[in-house]
Formats: C-alpha cells, sequence, structure tokens
C-alpha cells in the first residue's frame, strides 16, 4: 500500500523527516520502501489495521503527538428508507448505508481529496468513487458506492451456491461458483460483496444520487475469492484482514464531509443495521507477566502508557483493546505491542542456557553410507519428488502445478537416472550419483519408504588406474561388499533402448530400503570428512567441452615429476580440467609412458578448433622443451 | 642413464564425491543446534491439516491453506507439509517440558520461479521451559548467527507475523553490499499452541525459530540462482568438497 509521507506528516505535530518516519515504522514492524516520498507499505497479515492513512498514524502516535483534524459531519441524520434484508448475519453483523443527494457535480477536487489523488498519481473516477476510495485510503473502511438510479426494489444480501454470470464495474465477466457473498437486486446479483460491485449499478460521472454501503464483512467469507476471479482488489485485501467494525458511523459522517467540501447537498439519510455487537476484548494489567514475556523490566506506569498510546483504555485494572485490532487477544499480543515500542533491537539478551542432552548418533547408518559412497566418488544429489508418471502407488497431488507434476514418485531411481542423462549429455564420461529420501506410496493409507538409490554409468575413475575400466554390476557388487560382505544387493542393469541417447555404458542401478542396511556398517571407517569450511562457488559452464590427449614418451625418469607439475599446473581460462589417464612403465623399453587428458570448456562462448590447437601446442611446445621427453608421432 | 629404481609413479588421484551442499548446510546447522542442546526429531513430509495448520494456530482463513499455497493430496485428505513445524507439535505432544527440539527437511509450497521452488528445506528449533522470555530468544539467535557467518556481522530483528509464535520477529543480516538479507523467522511460541499440545501456559513458555537452508547456503557458497542446487549438475557438485 502506498502512502504519501506529506499526508502522515500534516498531522504529526513535530514535523519530522521521512528518515526519521521510516524509521519508526521499521521499529513497529512495518517493513516498506521509499519511492518519491511515498511510503510502499508491506503489512504483516494480523495488521489490516493499519491498511490506512488513520492506521499508519495510530501505531505512530506512540512516538509522534498525532493531531487526526479530520472533520466529520456532526448534524442528526434523517433515517434511510431502504427495502434491505440481510439473509446472512453470521457473515454481515454489521451494515449501514447512507443515501446522499448533490445539487451540482464539482469540476475540480479540494484539500484532502485533491492531495489523494496529485500526490499518489491516482486515476479520477466520479465524484462519489473517489470519495470512497480516499475514505478506504484514510481509514482503511472501503465503501461501496450505487447509483441510487438503479436501485429500485429488494436489495439483498446472502450466500449463493450455484454459477453465476457476473459483470464487474470494471467490465470484467466472470462466473461465479461454489460459495458465494453477493448482494443482490430483484434477484440479479449487483456485488461481490468485499470484492468488487457490478456494472450495472456502479455510479458514473453523471451520477448525482448515490447510495453508500458500509459494512463489516468477516474476513473467512472473503478469503481468496480475488485470486480465485483474478481480480486485483483493495477492498477484499482490507477485509480479508479484517477492518473496524465499529467504523460506520464516523466513515460515513466523514463522507457526507467530504462530499459537502465539493457539492451542495439536496438530500441525505442513513440506516445501520446490526445483529450483535463487536465482542470487547479485555485483559487484566499484568506487567510482571509482560516483563516475564520480554525478559526486560519497566514500570506499570511505563507499560500502560504505550498501551494508551496505542489506543487501548485502561480502567480499574483492566486493559481493553480498541476495536480496530481484533488482532490483540493475549498477554503475549500485549507483550509484542510493548516489545515494538520499546524496539526489538534494543531489548538486551539475556543469556540462555539450555540443558545438554546425552549425544545420540542421528541418521548413524545413513552417514556411514552417504561417506562411505563419497569415498568411491559418488556424488549426493537431491531431486524434487514431483514427477508425471502415474502407477497404482503412486500418491496424486490435488493442486499440481502442472502436469508433469501431478504424482509423488514411487522411487527414486528414475529421478538419478535423468540426472546421468543430463551429465552424459555434458561429455562427463564417469558418473556416480546416490540420493537418499522418503519415498511415499499409497496402498492401505500413505506409507513411507525411506531409500537409497545409486546410479552408475562411464568409467570407474578419472585416473590412470580406473579410466580404462567400466563401471558394471561386478564393480559395484564388490563396492558394497566392503561395508557388507555377507550382503548381497540386486544391482540392475537398465537399458538405454528407451532413453534418448547414444551412449553405450552400461547403467548400473540400485534401490534398496535403508532398513536393509544394519549396524555392522559403523564399523566401516571413512576416508572423506565433511567439508570444514563453505566452498566459494564459481559459475559453471553450459557450453560445449571437448578434450585433447597427449601422451609422453619418457626416457629420463627424474623428468618425470617435472612433466606432471608443468602439465598439471598449466594455466589457462579455457581448461577446466586435467589428468593422467595413463601410466606404464616399461622396464624393457626403460621408458615411461604416461598420457594426460586435458578438458576444454569456455564460460563465455562455444570453443572453436584454433582456440584449442592455440592452448594444446602451447602445452606441447613447453613439455617438449624438458629434456628427455617426447610426444610418439610429434 | 635414467635411475630405474628411484621412479614413484605420479600420485593415483581417487576421486572422491561430495555431499550435497543443501543436505551439508543443513547437517551442519543441525550440529551447531546440537552442541546448544537442542535434540533431532524427525517427521513425515505428508502431513494432516491438523498438524500442518490447525495445531499451530493457523486459522482456517489463513491464505497459507488455500489451494494455491498449499499442495494437497489424495483428494485433500492429506498435505504436503509446508514447513517443518508439525515435527515439533508431534515431539511436544510425545514429551513434557523442559524439552528442546530440532526438526529439518523438505518442505513444501506452490511456488515455482526464479527465487522460489515447490522444494526446499528448513530447520527449525523449539525450546519449551519454564520462563522462556524474547531476551533469551535473542540471545539464542545471536549466538546462531555469529555461529554461521562470524561475530563481526551485524543484525537486526524486526517485528514481524507468525500465527504460531507471539511475540514474532524476522532476523536479518547486513551484507557486505550493506543491503539487509532476511535470515530467520523466530518469536515466542504462542501461548494457543502450547494448550493445543497440552502444555500448561500459565507455567511453561517457549521458544522457537525456523531457518531456510537454501537461502543460507546461497550466502555461505556465493550462490545466486536457487535452481542451481537441483540441476544435479557435476560441476557444480564437484565444487562442493
Amino acid at each position: 500500500m502506498k502512502i504519501a509521507y506529506s499526508h502522515l506528516s500534516q498531522y504529526i505535530e513535530e514535523n519530522p523527516t521521512i528518515e526519521q518516519i521510516s524509521d519508526s515504522l521499521f521499529q513497529l514492524g512495518h517493513e516498506h520502501e521509499i519511492n518519491s516520498d511515498i511510503f510502499d507499505m508491506e503489512f504483516t497479515p494480523n495488521r489490516g489495521d493499519c491498511l490506512s492513512l488513520n492506521g499508519l498514524l495510530r501505531d505512530l502516535a506512540v512516538f509522534y503527538t498525532v493531531d487526526f483534524n479530520q472533520e466529520i459531519y456532526t448534524e442528526k441524520l434523517n433515517e434511510l428508507q431502504l427495502d434491505f434484508e440481510n439473509l446472512s448475519e453470521s457473515t454481515c453483523p454489521k451494515i449501514s448505508f447512507l443515501k446522499l443527494e448533490i445539487e451540482n457535480i464539482p469540476e475540480i477536487y479540494k484539500g484532502s481529496l485533491d492531495n489523494y489523488f496529485k500526490d499518489l498519481s491516482l486515476n479520477k473516477n466520479n465524484l462519489f468513487t473517489d470519495v470512497s476510495n480516499y475514505l478506504s485510503y484514510e481509514t482503511g473502511q472501503p465503501t461501496h458506492c450505487y447509483d441510487a438510479s438503479t436501485m429500485s426494489g429488494k436489495l439483498l444480501f446472502h450466500e449463493i451456491d450455484k454459477n453465476e454470470e457476473f459483470e464487474t464495474l470494471l467490465d470484467k465477466k466472470i462466473t461465479l461458483s461454489g460459495k458465494n457473498s453477493v448482494f443482490s437486486l430483484n434477484d440479479n446479483i449487483i456485488n461481490l460483496a468485499g470484492i468488487v460491485g457490478g456494472k450495472s449499478t456502479s455510479c458514473s460521472t453523471n451520477t448525482k444520487t448515490v447510495i453508500v454501503e458500509c459494512a463489516f464483512f468477516q474476513p473467512e467469507a472473503i478469503i481468496g475469492k480475488s485470486v480465485k476471479y483474478d481480480i486485483q482488489s483493495e477492498a477484499s485485501h482490507k477485509f480479508e484482514r479484517g477492518v473496524d467494525p465499529d467504523c460506520h458511523d464516523r466513515v460515513l459522517r466523514r463522507f457526507i464531509k467530504l462530499v459537502s467540501e465539493h457539492a451542495n447537498i439536496k438530500d441525505m439519510s442513513i440506516i445501520s443495521y446490526k445483529s450483535k455487537d463487536n465482542p470487547i476484548t479485555q485483559m487484566p494489567v499484568n506487567v510482571g507477566k509482560i516483563n516475564q514475556i520480554i525478559g526486560i523490566n519497566i514500570s506499570e506506569k511505563e507499560y500502560l502508557s504505550y498501551l494508551l498510546k496505542l489506543g487501548f483504555i485502561v480502567e480499574e485494572g483492566l486493559i481493553e483493546v480498541p476495536s480496530f485490532r481484533s488482532d490483540v487477544k493475549t498477554q503475549n499480543d500485549l507483550a509484542e505491542e510493548v516489545a515494538r515500542v520499546i524496539g526489538y533491537d534494543n531489548i538486551a539478551t539475556l543469556e540462555i542456557s539450555i540443558p545438554k542432552k546425552e549425544k545420540t548418533n542421528h541418521k548413524a547408518i545413513e552417514n556411514k553410507l552417504r561417506f562411505f559412497l563419497l569415498d568411491h566418488g559418488f556424488y549426493e544429489v537431491i531431486n524434487s519428488p514431483f514427477v508425471s508418471l502415474s502407477s497404482e502407488e503412486a500418491i496424486k497431488v490435488d493442486n499440481p502445478l502442472d502436469s508433469n507434476r501431478e504424482f509423488l514418485r514411487t522411487n527414486i531411481t528414475n529421478s538419478l537416472v535423468d540426472n546421468l542423462l543430463f551429465n552424459e549429455r555434458r561429455q562427463k564420461d564417469s558418473i556416480k550419483l546416490f540420493e537418499i529420501s522418503d519415498v511415499y506410496l499409497s496402498s492401505n493409507g500413505i506409507n513411507k519408504k525411506r531409500k537409497l538409490s545409486v546410479v552408475a554409468s562411464g568409467r570407474v575413475g578419472l585416473n590412470y588406474e580406473d579410466f580404462s575400466k567400466k563401471i558394471n554390476k561386478k564393480y559395484l557388487t564388490a563396492l558394497f561388499q566392503e561395508i557388507l560382505p555377507n550382503e548381497v544387493f540386486d544391482f540392475e542393469i537398465l537399458s538405454r533402448d528407451l532413453l534418448d541417447t547414444k551412449i553405450k555404458n552400461e547403467i548400473v542401478t540400485l534401490e534398496v530400503d535403508i532398513d536393509r542396511f544394519s549396524t555392522n556398517i559403523l564399523s566401516f571407517k571413512e576416508i572423506s570428512k565433511s567439508p570444514e569450511s563453505f566452498a566459494q562457488y564459481s559459475p559453471i559452464s553450459d557450453l560445449p567441452s571437448s578434450f585433447k590427449d597427449i601422451s609422453y614418451s619418457i626416457k629420463d625418469y627424474s623428468k618425470t615429476q617435472e612433466l606432471q607439475d608443468l602439465l598439471l599446473n598449466y594455466q589457462s581460462d579455457i581448461i577446466k580440467n586435467v589428468y593422467i589417464f595413463d601410466y606404464f612403465k616399461n622396464e624393457k623399453q626403460e621408458e615411461i609412458k604416461i598420457g594426460f587428458r586435458f578438458i576444454f570448456q569456455s564460460k563465455k562462448a562455444t570453443l572453436n578448433s584454433a582456440e584449442i590447437e592455440l592452448v594444446y601446442n602451447d602445452i606441447v611446445t613447453k613439455s617438449l622443451s624438458i629434456s628427455g621427453i617426447s610426444i610418439p608421432g610429434i | 642413464m635414467p635411475d630405474h629404481k628411484d621412479i614413484t609413479p605420479p600420485e593415483l588421484t581417487k576421486d572422491r564425491g561430495s555431499l550435497h551442499p543443501i543436505n551439508h548446510m543443513k547437517d551442519s546447522i543441525m550440529s551447531l543446534l546440537v552442541s546448544f542442546g537442542f535434540e533431532i526429531v524427525d517427521g513425515p513430509e505428508i502431513e494432516t491439516e491438523e498438524f500442518n495448520f490447525d495445531m499451530l494456530n493457523i486459522k482456517k482463513s489463513h491464505p497459507a491453506r488455500q489451494m494455491h499455497d498449499t499442495f494437497y493430496v489424495e483428494n485433500k485428505s492429506n498435505l504436503l507439509r509446508t514447513h517443518t513445524s508439525p515435527v515439533q507439535i508431534r515431539g511436544m505432544l510425545e514429551k513434557k517440558p523442559p524439552l528442546a527440539f530440532i526438526s529439518g527437511g523438505k518442505v513444501y509450497r506452490k511456488d515455482d520461479d526464479a527465487t522460489h521452488l515447490p522444494m526446499f528445506h528448513q530447520v527449525e528449533g523449539i525450546y519449551v521451559d519454564e520462563n522462556v522470555s524474547f531476551a533469551q530468544l535473542k540471545d539464542l539467535i545471536y549466538k546462531i548467527i555469529y555461529s554461521l557467518f562470524g561475530e563481526d556481522v551485524e543484525l537486526r530483528f524486526r517485528p514481524s507475523y507468525f500465527p504460531f509464535t507471539e511475540p514474532s520477529a524476522e532476523v536479518d543480516i547486513l551484507s557486505k553490499e550493506g543491503k539487509w538479507l532476511e535470515i530467520l523467522g523466530c518469536g515466542l511460541v504462542n501461548p494457543v499452541v502450547l494448550e493445543n499440545c497440552n502444555i500448561d501456559s500459565n507455567k511453561y513458555s517457549g521458544l522457537a525459530f525456523g531457518l531456510g537452508v537454501e537461502r543460507i547456503a546461497m550466502l555461505k557458497h556465493g550462490v545466486t540462482d536457487i535452481r542451481e542446487f537441483y540441476k544435479s549438475n557435476l560441476d557444480f557438485l564437484s565444487q562442493f568438497k
């Protein structure tokens, strides 16, 4: 909600700067941004009372002297004769109507009304709608204006529960469905209560007689409707958060006053309907409780002074909550009021000491498995559980994000296979992934299983011992026998026939309940550890990569280390990785053969062969400058 | 002549994998909290409305309960938990004060854009004892934030609103670029919630807090796009060893 600094400051005697008001608002918990002397406010959902100029001023009054100085019409008003019936008093326990007839339609606005439109750069509609909009801004109470010339017949407030067409005053046609609270005139819906009025009875620039409706609707009847019908409605935003049920008389008298400042009023009358009184919330004055909740030590006098400034009434040891503060019900709520006024950051800390528990090894088996897999080059992944595939056991999401995410997965492996293909498309030739997750199944109710899934394919590793070995069932079976020698796991080979890939490497998978693993694995001594620090991420490239291998012949063994130092530490923007993929010592030939693989990838653009050749040639030149080293074929 | 005997093969670099950075961050936060005296409790990701909303004083009319914010499953009989708080409800129903629980894990909300994912991770904690105060909550939050971001970090508490805490606060830290970044939400447990869990709110009070794991991991690792965490790209994952 946008509120102009000048509109606030005109009522504050101390004339604070915009920065001072901004600081005060932050302390009170009202987040905002400032653009061109306009506060763009974001209120928490419990503070519907602040969704107005006066609402903010009421809160600021705890820090400043606020003089509201907003005149209202104070004379006695005639009773309006209106053919109205409220068939849903539980939804709308209070409602008032004001009928006004004016002689002339003003061409220009003045005073607060004029400032509102100018300072907030708003478009005008017609006098009555404009006054209504301004009053909503000033008081927080939405009102709705009907052109009285369209209002002959019986007006009904009621609930409907059927599909009905409705055209809003914004020319939008919607189909009402499910339960809705509406106003009807002669069986035609003329207003979707608390959300938006109808076109057929809306005011125009020619309207001279208006019926102003001022109501309290239960938030439950309004919530979700503006989203459901895709209607931007400031009124519904306020009704959803709760408005002051006791403000109708003052708001309508202010309406009269504002109209009278712009036009001659010929006739006016008012009527109010009330099915029950607004319950008054009272609590005993208990500063000890407040001090205990916050952890401070203020006097009762100081405590009550804060509440009085915020509009609370204190009489005979009782605190009465004002009608506009429906969010305050308990001593904890009162404590929050005090804490806000003191300032959360001004409340001194009190040392906390939580009794220490006996240490338990939470998820010890899972963690042992994780580090075991890390030791063997597996990467942990986390996948979303939403999938498109259904199975008998799949749990259906009633309101999915889209049709591709209608079900919860019944296995983890499919997600990991997708991850594997994703990485294969990025030229990865050694892929080992695992995920441990809950999987939910629908069979005789909802059943949870905690599972480990492992998927691997390609080279066993990117070093000269493992490079030429391919991942297969035998490799993974041997691996798991390290930690559970007496268990046999059902590794599966996944057919690539249905996968969108030309790569032929076997895909080996395993999905197993965590319960399968016993505490026997806890004796396994892992090498991997949790990182002690948090690595700074370097943005990755999604551009294609390519590789070049260089195989060296070394006759002078003493040069081997020099060559490694040169190549493994070779610096280039386009080299992503380098490793030794081959090493062989030929005793008979007195020769070492060593192969290096260079992975090229740029973060800026796809590399062309010339760019790669340039770096490649430099590597070759520098390495061949080491005596006793040659590259067969060059 | 080459010395045949002295040559040692090149170091055999065994590739090690890495923990997922979100799980690592979650585990780190939980280890820290365990060191403060909290006990870890687990709960289901598929929850009832009663535990996810009602017991936490989230009224039927609260916007979070709408179909556009919460994933419902199996003809609205259950839902995907929108926070880890229901785990604490289960914990409070099972044990008597004094109690100090943390729970961490996946939570779900119906969001999917550049800054929000339908699945993300939370760690939440609750401590219930006699005379637990907001000033003590502040002390605990300072300890958590200082442990995570260092003692030179500047932080501020802002009044906020959660149905299950009162008073409620959000805590921001000041980034190196001079921007305040929201880090966690916290507050004193609403007495209504204690009573819902059969805990005498006249005798006991509690504090609660919750952190978004992705947000903290992004700050700690310098990751700017939350979606990177869930692409399972080995070039990304291999940076977090």
